[in-house]
């Protein structure tokens, strides 16, 4: 007889404690992350570390590319399209003896001719670019704001299309492995993971900038 | 014709008060009929009444499943339906037209006619039970009208019986299924919602005593002095007959911690496995729409129905007081399903059996002495007094016992590791 009170005081006051502590969880803060209106990875405490050489999404140098077509056989899933064509003059004809495309960080390009040394860039000196993307003007740069500066050789086609659909592409990383100039590459930060669209067609990403050959 | 609208006079008569019920108010409020509709007044009248609740008694168990899902994501540290509207609170919506929109399947080797007709069966009675509680009530000159549809003067008996019957829509809807789950389901379904109908009715009746009348008005007028006069705090054993109704309507309800009968880890989905589409909606309507009346019975015969704290309509009173009262029990009724764990089905017939019925016998015993011996029906301090130092010290007695558990419980929050 004690036992069966003792079985139902005991019953009723564990389930009492079980609610009460359920209801102290309702009153805490909730963890949930709304993705991505809330974003918590620049917090440093909660930074995500992408690792080098991880395959995110695609990205070429269009200045460097010439047009081997080694990216568009091996891709698994022909992914990548390119149209190119002979610029008319006949064989060896060049578009441009040689010009260098200046990447600054700030993400912008000049398109010109550099005078002196591309290979090294020795700091706090100034360097001089004939542009020739718009053509004619000199401008003069301060070599801290420059990034790297590249040789564009003697370009044999005219790219028409540079696409790739990122829908498609599966990040196998074969195209960046055969690439020789190594302009096709896998961008390993944050910007290589968070490029979701709305819009299918979208995914549809086109390298060749218009002003490449003017 | 002239006998039905008697019969349907008779029916709103109460015995108790003046009070009228929603017929008559619209008999009252709308304008007068053409002369050949004259004799058809209190026909009409009740038909708009039914249609009124019809129309929004449905809409509940809409507001419900959102609110559970909410709930129980702030339960477990999650933030619920969020993208939908704002706040998620079309959620429920969205749901529904995603419903509509499924294959409606029939089990070809099943029973078609039963597979059919029992959501239906199941709904309408969930839903005529509504039809004889009091929402509430407003003063228009000298009469008072209740938000009721039918003042039914064996109101809590018939209410009773119409949840009884969704037992029979339960057992049809296993049967047609065709599936060895479902049969289980429902079977184990009705075993226990048959089983816990007597606790539950036996507490009913512990209460029934203290008011001496079964409609469902009477019991609320009688409450109507303040808070002290609520029938759970006329007697410590009411007040206990008011958390075995309230455990026993939780296993009526088919919810967790009883809910074996649609468990989704032990038999699919129980009984409603073969149901897809709107007729699985149904059933959700059903479940949801059974859960307010039984909070909505617990609120009126317990807490007071439409009375608020002080005597008048004032705190807690009327309509929005006794939604309130309702929406808070459907929230414990929330809580303690994301806390506990499910009971086995043989131990949910030992807690009815064994510890249930006995109790309620005891409390119909209490209950029955405290009146003979110290007037309970009445409401004199010489009852009173007692009952409230009685219910006082063993609830400051059972929260102390809490509260020492809850603090035992408490862990070391562990630093999270940096990456």
């Amino acid at each position: 007889m004690v036992g069966y009170i003792s079985n139902i005081y005991v019953g009723v006051y564990t389930v009492l404690v079980g609610m009460v502590i359920t209801f102290r969880q309702m009153l805490k803060p909730r963890v949930t992350h709304q993705y991505p209106y809330q974003y918590e990875f620049e917090r440093k405490d909660n930074y995500r570390e992408i690792p080098i050489g991880y395959r995110g999404q695609l990205h070429n140098r269009v200045e460097d590319c010439i047009v081997c077509n080694k990216c568009v056989q091996i891709c698994p899933v022909d992914c990548i399209y390119i149209d190119s064509r002979k610029p008319s003059g006949g064989r060896g004809a060049k578009l441009w003896e040689s010009m260098n495309v200046v990447h600054l960080k700030d993400r912008k390009q000049i398109i010109g001719i550099v005078e002196g040394n591309t290979k090294k860039i020795e700091p706090d000196t100034e360097i001089t670019i004939s542009q020739t993307v718009p053509a004619g003007k000199t401008r003069k740069v301060s070599s801290n704001d420059v990034d790297r500066i590249v040789e564009r050789k003697k370009v044999t086609f005219y790219m028409d299309r540079f696409d790739i659909d990122m829908a498609l592409c599966m990040y196998c990383g074969l195209c960046t492995e055969v690439c020789p100039t190594e302009c096709l590459t896998m961008v390993d930060t944050l910007q290589g993971i968070e490029y979701s669209e709305f819009d299918r067609a979208s995914l549809n990403y086109s390298f060749v900038k218009p002003e490449l050959y003017k | 014709m002239r006998q039905f609208f008697s019969i349907v006079d008779n029916l709103s008569e109460v015995a108790v008060g003046s009070s009228k019920p929603l017929a008559s108010l619209l008999v009252e409020i709308l304008p007068p009929l053409p002369a050949f509709l004259e004799e058809y007044e209190q026909l009409l009248a009740m038909i708009t009444a039914c249609g009124i609740f019809v129309a929004v008694v449905p809409l509940i168990p809409l507001v419900l499943v959102l609110a559970e899902r909410k709930v129980s994501a702030f339960i477990q540290d999650r933030t619920g339906p969020m993208r939908v509207g704002p706040w998620g609170i079309l959620q429920t919506l969205a749901d529904g037209v995603k419903l509509l929109f499924k294959e409606d399947l029939i089990p070809p080797y099943g029973d078609r006619v039963l597979f059919r007709i029992a959501p239906y069966i199941i709904v309408c009675f969930s839903l005529a039970a509504f039809v004889a509680i009091p929402f509430g009530a407003i003063d228009l000159g000298d009469e008072q009208y209740i938000f009721i549809v039918s003042n039914l003067n064996i109101g809590i008996f018939y209410i009773l019986a119409v949840s009884s019957v969704i037992v029979i829509g339960i057992i049809m809807a296993g049967w047609a299924s065709n599936s060895k789950w479902s049969l289980l389901g429902s079977l184990r379904s009705a075993a226990q919602m048959v089983s816990y109908e007597i606790p539950v009715g036996l507490s009913i009746l512990s209460v029934i005593m203290l008011v001496q009348t079964l409609n469902m008005q009477g019991i609320v007028d009688q409450q109507g002095s303040g808070l002290h006069s609520w029938l759970i705090f006329r007697t410590p054993f009411s007040f206990v007959a008011f958390f075995v109704f309230f455990i026993s309507a939780i296993a009526e309800v088919n919810r967790t911690p009883f809910d074996l009968p649609e468990a989704e880890s032990e038999l699919v989905a129980g009984f409603h496995t073969e149901y897809s589409g709107m007729r699985f909606a149904l059933f959700f309507i059903a479940e949801y729409a059974n859960m307010f009346a039984v909070c909505a019975i617990a609120a009126t015969l317990f807490l007071g129905g439409w009375q608020g704290v002080l005597p008048g309509i004032d705190i807690l009173g009327g309509l929005p007081g006794f939604v309130f009262k309702t929406l808070f029990l459907v929230f414990v009724m929330m809580w303690i399903r994301w806390t506990l764990p499910r009971l086995r089905v043989d131990q949910l017939m030992n807690l009815c059996w064994k510890y249930l019925i006995p109790v309620s016998f005891f409390n119909i015993l209490g209950v029955g002495i405290w009146m003979l011996v110290l007037g309970a029906d009445t409401m004199d301090m010489k009852s009173l007094g007692p009952s409230l130092v009685i219910i006082v010290l063993a609830v400051f007695i059972l929260l102390r016992q809490v509260f020492k558990g809850v603090s035992g419980t408490k862990q070391e929050t562990i630093p999270a590791p940096s990456i």
